[in-house]
């Protein structure tokens, strides 16, 4: 389940196949810098995708449990973040907090019974959350607007400072991406990630551990909201406009698929993930018509032959020395 | 060396200074288009629409010398992928005007770029809400009262219905008319006792009718696009219950079935391009007509009405340029705020520096399909 890269082997092949995926993630990036334009755009959300990826792994990918509706807590901030900005004024990072206080305490509601649950049961629940917010995104028009959707929403801004240009927005939330998986490492690596890996192993032996499992789930459950409260936040500023469909059940399946692209419980799938699913359709945009049908073909080749996903590679190769 | 190489690179930048000129022969349209998701028969249709009308002006030479070239992205019906379309156009292809499909929240979503970049924008879809953002924005489309208007003269002015109900989608040009009926209805002596809504993708509104019916609605105005529509009709004839079925505008290739299901009780909104056989002789039905012809030429019987506003998107596109001798978008803004009396496929269209949806005067019809023919209802 915990696949870490290989970075320190010798073989330069598996070296080369654990880089390759970085190497392109990087390129592209580096290249949306240079060249501006809207491949900017599309690592932009890139970027926001790998915010809420990185959270959803550590609920899924370290703790093992499966999670539906993280959509909401997205919605729920970037609500927050849109309404107190465009109609109240607030500064983003108020309104962000804000937000992220609403998420995490509709998580806190949520998860405390749900997260006694189990396997389907879990992710039929917290599907119901996701449907749960949409609906309440589409039906309270007074404060949502409904499908008209909220514009004049504040663009990303620190302390006063205001990002404009694209290319800066792009710099805040690679060093904010950045920041959110070395946080995600370090929670990996700490008692907590410890106690969340057991936990993903067996609950049973968790517990005959002494691990109270209901208490750690209820933890990876908020931590992970979070991270979707930042993704939602971040998606609203960047794109000054937010509607129901943004956060809709269309959010949930691309992020499942950048978590399984990229290797769950992995530390860099998430980032690698998303950045290749959010280039896939691009570099297929010129087949028209047939976009979906490459993106889609694309997307089983990876599957095919990555089944634990890009971050995993060098699994592929055979190791050397082994029996 | 040093010098050869210097005056081969001097070579190499003037032909790349002069490439752009050759460039600007052509004028860019950029579409965002929903041509998947739920918007796709609509968005198709507008943006078929853009090219016939693109392709006629170019046969007579294009617009002021310039041939038009224009460039359709797939926004999925979804904002967020309308937002990447938006920049790819703008940044990649560097159009110089949108025309726009009918995602409203996709082309809400846009607007910011497309007003940094000083674009303006002719849409299929309703305007965007922020004051700085409508500035850049014009629509073809007529006001959502007049869907409304059409059929609730008809129930005050050819019916003894006094109570009726409304069946709506989620979707903002639906609820725009669901708010106006609410507020208008008792203009027309007319009490509305039922205001329901449906999903999209619901496959049975039963709950919905009955509910109306139990409150007394004779007639239901149904507001939303797609198959709900044939569902509606269905669930009517189901249940028995003797009611009027009047929905808004729709492509006729829905429509068909529908008249099948409900025979005599069922009328729509018919765009004047949608009868052209009935309408009278008319400056309207000569335009209607220009567009006729390349549209049939190679869409044979399909529904003619979105590539009828894609055609006049372009067509008012072409007077503003003409009108301000400039391609340059902020002029063309300017312009498009200056044509007034314009004839169109769909009505006359005055626009004003506070007025950018343009059709002032309500152009629809009622219709209902009888032998398999469109009829207007008298």
């Amino acid at each position: 389940m915990t696949n870490l890269p290989a970075i320190t082997s010798r073989d330069p092949l598996r070296r080369g196949f654990v880089a390759l995926p970085w190497a392109v993630a990087c390129g592209m990036l580096t290249y949306a810098f240079i060249a501006g334009g809207y491949f900017v755009t599309v690592m932009s959300f890139a970027m926001i995708y790998a915010v809420f990826v990185i959270g959803l792994n550590i609920f899924m990918g370290t703790a093992g449990q499966v999670s539906f509706g993280h959509n909401a807590f997205a919605a729920l901030s970037g609500y927050t973040s849109a309404v107190l900005t465009a109609t109240y004024y607030w500064e983003p990072i108020a309104a962000f907090a804000a937000g992220l206080a609403l998420a995490l305490l509709v998580a806190l509601v949520v998860g405390w019974p749900t997260l006694r649950l189990k396997g389907h049961y879990l992710a039929m629940a917290t599907l119901a959350i996701g449907l749960i917010v949409y609906e309440i995104a589409t039906q309270w028009q007074s404060v949502t607007q409904g499908y008209m959707g909220i514009s004049g929403i504040s663009p990303l801004a620190f302390w006063g400072y205001e990002i404009v240009s694209e290319r800066g927005k792009l710099f805040a939330l690679v060093l904010i991406v950045l920041l959110a998986s070395l946080a995600a490492a370090r929670l990996r690596a700490s008692r907590f990630g410890r106690a969340l890996a057991a936990i993903a192993g067996s609950e049973d032996a968790a517990r005959a551990l002494g691990i109270d499992v209901a208490h750690y789930k209820l933890a990876a459950f908020l931590v992970s909201a979070a991270y979707a409260a930042l993704a939602g936040s971040l998606f609203v500023h960047v794109v000054e406009f937010v509607s129901p469909e943004v956060f809709g059940l269309h959010m949930v399946v691309l992020a499942f698929t950048m978590l399984y692209v990229g290797g769950i419980g992995t530390l860099g799938g998430p980032i690698l993930g998303a950045v290749i699913v959010s280039l896939l359709p691009e570099m297929f945009r010129g087949f028209k018509d047939y976009q979906d049908l490459f993106y889609g073909a694309g997307l089983i080749i990876l599957l095919i032959y990555a089944p634990k996903g890009l971050a995993a590679l060098s699994d592929l190769l055979p190791r050397k020395g082994r029996a | 060396m040093t010098r050869k190489l210097l005056t081969a690179l001097a070579a190499l930048a003037v032909a790349l200074s002069a490439a752009p000129s050759g460039a600007q022969q052509v004028y860019k349209i950029g579409i965002s288009a929903g041509l998947t998701g739920y918007a796709a028969t609509v968005d198709r249709g507008w943006r078929d629409g853009v090219e016939i009308a693109a392709a006629a002006l170019n046969a007579k030479g294009g617009i002021m010398g310039r041939k038009i070239e224009v460039i359709t992205e797939d926004n999925r019906s979804e904002p967020q992928e309308a937002v990447t379309v938006y920049r790819k156009m703008i940044s990649s292809d560097k159009v110089e005007i949108f025309l726009s499909g009918c995602v409203s929240a996709g082309n809400f979503a846009g607007a910011p770029l497309t007003v940094r970049a000083q674009i303006p924008m002719v849409l299929c879809s309703i305007l965007p809400q922020n004051p700085d953002h409508v500035k850049w924005a014009f629509s073809t489309l007529p006001p959502a009262g007049f869907e409304v208007a059409t059929r609730l003269e008809y129930l005050k002015g050819k019916t003894q219905i006094k109570k009726i109900g409304v069946l709506h989608d989620p979707s903002p040009y639906a609820v725009l008319q669901k708010n106006i009926a609410e507020k208008t209805a008792s203009n027309y002596g007319l009490e509305l006792v039922g205001i329901e809504q449906y999903k999209q993708d619901d496959a049975d509104l039963s709950v919905q009718i009955s509910k109306m019916h139990a409150a007394g609605a004779s007639a239901i105005l149904k507001i939303g696009l797609g198959g709900t529509t044939l569902t509606a009709a269905k669930n009517i004839k189901q249940l028995g219950l003797d009611m009027l079925m009047l929905t808004s505008i729709e492509d006729l290739a829905v429509f068909r079935p529908v008249a099948e299901v409900l025979g005599d009780k069922f009328f729509f909104v018919a765009s004047p391009s949608q009868v052209y056989d009935a309408l009278p002789d008319s400056p309207m039905k000569a335009e209607i007509t220009k567009f006729l012809g390349p549209w049939k030429a190679k869409y044979q019987d399909r529904d003619p009405n979105w590539g009828a506003r894609g055609w006049d998107a372009v067509q008012i596109t072409a007077k503003a340029i003409e009108q301000g001798k400039s391609f340059e978008g902020a002029r063309v803004r300017d312009q498009l705020e200056k044509i007034t009396g314009f004839q169109g496929t769909t009505g006359v269209y005055n626009m004003s520096p506070t007025v950018h949806q343009g059709i002032t005067v309500n152009p629809f019809l009622l219709a209902s399909i009888v032998g398999g023919r469109v009829i207007v209802v008298k």
